[in-house]
């Protein structure tokens, strides 16, 4: 480019000035002129040797420099922390305020008001009247163990009435679960929430309302906790079909056993629980969940510890979810319910067996369930109504069905009734996944006490890795 | 003599169920599930007649909040390759299927789980990590498909993990990747023509989707409607949303069909601009059945959107 422009310039002086001069001076002109263009060409190719070796210079010093700061970032990745396998951490805060107008101290009849309660449920034992409580501060850790398991813990603190409020330390969960197992199996051992219902073996937090359904509440008993082994089961077929059997020591608060170095327990003892579940799309945007459970006590320790019966908790679960592809996310459908049915020996409340009105001991059987509905109004907003449903496995009916042991009459043996019935609406208000206000209102018809309303402002947050396994999805 | 006989016609029958058994496998199909159906357009084009394909998600959803479908086991159970988009794109449902679908093959990590980001550099990756940012994706912006450069890489690491899982069908798996990637060369340089006068316009957008689309055409992000990632909007953001596109001229607001139409439709209307419902995915328009659609069917649209707002250049 420059020979060319100067060439050009040498033409163009040369047509306007030096044209006319004599050919001799030309000649000499043109000697001195390529000698020139020679000392030009070898000094610019001495430059352009200078700036090429310059280039490499530059370029190699460059890539060391890169290189420098990559090695030593490499390297600093290379050291080992023990702290590098640290688990997954996920802390759940949820906290409560609520209001409740009356105690409900169920009235057997014979004058001595709340003697007999209708079980233990948060909502029901609490008295009357106005109260903040933070339910729970939930620490949730898991990693993997090695390349044939995985394990999780939930270790849970939460405030102790009779602990002066004090938070009290749990272990809920510390399970450890096989992760390459063959034939579609899965071994889980250690404390776990049982595969048990749908609800049962949800955590607190994670239950679509604040309180857990009354009927859930007193015949599980809270979360469906257990200590043992779990065989899970995927079976091969084009839909989903899974099967799990677990053996423990009980199932949530209700199943007790008083084992200590002194009293042993018969192997009829454990808790021995099965469930069967099943799940079908209709089309893209409704499905169907189907489930059977049992958990067979063939010998338990009653609460009492004054003697072993035999109990047999059956349930059914159903959810139909209307979730169009599209727009789930932000308008979707929930109906969702649980039936259980309570047979056995024991009275769960009092201990020694069930009777009953004429005293003898009897194999009798209770009910209760719950329905909920809930509609997904934006990705921010879910209003939802339950109600709940349960008869007290502790009363002594007016008249069994002899064939079926079921209660024929849901008056007791003074004439009072003994089912209890929760009607419940509720908000949610999800500001982002890891935040939530719920507000929540339960009218709540215990047996012959006095109904009782309730409200609840629930506030849960999560931090950390809060991610939902498949048995939590929603 | 009855003795021999029965043995031999045990080993008659022993040989036939072998042969047959053999047969069987021999015609039968590799399974391959792919969550989103981008991954499953390409993974068809490479596998060809060997793979049946079959995508989890459909491509009008939320591909951050599919649902976590029981039915989806039982595929995941049978898959001998999983391919995911990666990025943590499929973090909210995909961990918790894998888990539970007692398949160790395609557990991350194995090589029967391909993640198709392998290849990205990806964009926007957050300096630092806090939920007061959002839901944010630690590895980066996992919406690389909608870049036509992105689904070269994905075809590319795709065709590298089925030669990995099956050796044996190398030669096949790279004369399909070969005829995909010269397609799509030929369609880029269309689509780079085409999107000329995208150069240089300036859009919001609901979600941040469109960040590697946009570096590609020379568009300009301007925003996004939501307040942060996956949170939605509160007031006084969209106020200062609606004061910024006005002072910045942004006349195009995009929105992905997840999506409500009624923010996007008010903002564009206060800044006197248009709002375009564009895809993110394979399925998410009607039009749109492969990954060539969805990259033009997106061009075209935002001309289109362009063209009415007045804010489309000239070539």
């Amino acid at each position: 480019m420059h020979v060319g422009s100067r060439a050009l310039a040498l033409l163009v002086v040369f047509a306007l000035g030096l044209g006319p001069l004599a050919p001799a001076v030309f000649a000499q002109e043109k000697a001195s002129e390529l000698e020139n263009l020679k000392k030009q060409m070898l000094q610019m190719e001495e430059q352009f040797q200078q700036l090429q070796q310059q280039i490499e210079k530059l370029e190699t010093k460059k890539i060391q420099e890169v290189e420098a700061k990559a090695n030593a970032a490499l390297e600093s990745s290379k050291k080992t922390f023990a702290s590098q396998f640290n688990p997954a951490l996920s802390l759940g805060i949820d906290t409560i305020g609520s209001y409740k107008s009356h105690r409900q101290a169920f009235n057997p009849g014979d004058g001595t008001a709340g003697t007999r309660d209708a079980g233990q449920p948060i909502n029901n034992t609490r008295p009357a009247g106005a109260d903040f409580n933070l339910r729970s501060a939930e620490l949730f850790i898991s990693a993997d163990v090695d390349p044939f398991t995985r394990a999780y813990a939930t270790i849970n603190a939460s405030a102790d009435a009779a602990n002066n409020d004090e938070a009290i330390l749990s272990v809920e969960e510390a399970a450890i679960v096989t992760t390459r197992l063959p034939y579609n199996l899965t071994v889980r051992g250690g404390r776990f929430f049982a595969d048990f219902g749908v609800l049962p073996h949800r955590h607190d937090h994670d239950l679509p309302f604040v309180d857990r359904p009354p009927s859930l509440a007193t015949f599980v008993g809270g979360e469906a906790q257990t200590n043992g082994v779990e065989v899970s089961w995927l079976a091969p077929t084009p839909f989903f079909l899974r099967a799990s059997g677990t053996v423990g020591n009980k199932l949530g608060a209700d199943f007790r056993d008083g084992v200590s170095d002194v009293n042993s327990r018969p192997i009829k003892g454990l808790t021995y629980m099965g469930r069967l579940q099943t799940y079908f799309d209709i089309n893209d945007d409704n499905n169907v969940e189907l489930g059977g459970s049992i958990a067979e006590t063939p010998n338990a320790e009653d609460v009492t510890n004054s003697g072993r019966f035999e109990r047999r908790l059956v349930g059914m679960d159903f959810k139909y979810r209307w979730y169009p592809l599209g727009y789930g996310v932000r308008q979707s459908l929930t109906v969702a319910g649980e039936l259980l049915h309570d047979l056995g020996e024991a009275d769960p409340v009092n201990g020694g067996p069930r009777r009953d009105i004429f005293g003898n001991a009897v194999r009798q059987g209770a009910w209760g369930g719950y329905v909920y509905a809930e509609y997904r109004l934006s990705k921010q907003w879910r209003p939802g109504v339950r109600f709940d449903y349960f008869q007290l496995q502790s009363e002594p009916l007016l008249v069994t069905n002899s064939f079926t042991l079921q209660p024929a009459s849901t008056l007791n043996a003074t004439g009072h009734r003994t089912d209890n019935r929760t009607w419940t609406a509720y908000l949610t208000w999800f500001p982002s996944e890891f935040q939530r206000l719920r507000l929540q209102y339960n009218r709540s018809d215990r047996g012959n006490a006095q109904d009782a309303n309730e409200f609840f402002l629930q506030w849960t947050a999560f931090l950390g890795s809060h991610s939902h396994g498949f048995s939590e999805r929603e | 003599m009855t003795l021999v006989w029965c043995n031999r016609l045990w080993a008659l029958a022993f040989a036939l169920a072998l042969v047959s058994s053999g047969m069987a496998r021999a015609e039968e199909k590799i399974y391959v599930v792919t969550t989103l159906p981008d991954l499953a357009d390409i993974t068809a084009r490479i596998g060809g007649e060997l793979v049946t394909v079959e995508s989890l998600a459909k491509g009008i959803e939320d591909p951050h909040g599919v649902p976590i479908k029981p039915s989806f086991l039982p595929k995941l159970n049978r898959a001998q390759v999983v391919v995911v988009m990666g990025l943590e794109y499929e973090h909210s449902w995909i961990p918790a299927l894998l888990s539970e679908a007692r398949n160790s093959k395609i557990m991350k990590g194995n090589i029967g789980y391909i993640d198709a980001s392998l290849k990205v550099t990806p964009k926007e990756v957050p300096m630092d990590l806090s939920r007061a940012k959002g839901e944010l994706h630690p590895a980066g912006n996992p919406h690389f498909n909608l870049d036509p450069e992105g689904g070269r890489l994905i075809a590319q690491t795709i065709a590298e993990g089925l030669t990995l899982n099956f050796p044996q069908h190398r030669a096949t798996f790279e004369a399909n990747l070969k005829a995909f990637l010269a397609q799509l060369d030929a369609k880029i340089r269309e689509w780079k023509i085409m999107a000329k006068p995208l150069q240089g316009v300036r859009f919001v957008s609901y979600h941040q989707d469109f960040t590697y689309f946009a570096d590609r055409f020379g568009m300009e992000y301007v925003g996004t409607i939501e307040l942060k990632p996956g949170i939605e909007p509160t007031a006084a953001h969209l106020v200062e949303l609606v004061q910024s596109m006005k002072t910045e001229g942004v006349k195009v607001v995009i929105r992905e069909p997840h999506f409500s139409e009624k923010v996007p439709s008010q903002i564009a209307a206060q800044v006197g601009g248009q709002v375009v419902k564009l895809p993110i995915m394979v399925g998410g328009a009607p039009e749109v059945k492969t990954y060539f659609d969805l990259i033009e069917y997106n061009i075209r649209e935002l001309l289109k959107a362009a063209q009415a707002a007045g804010v489309a250049g000239k070539v």
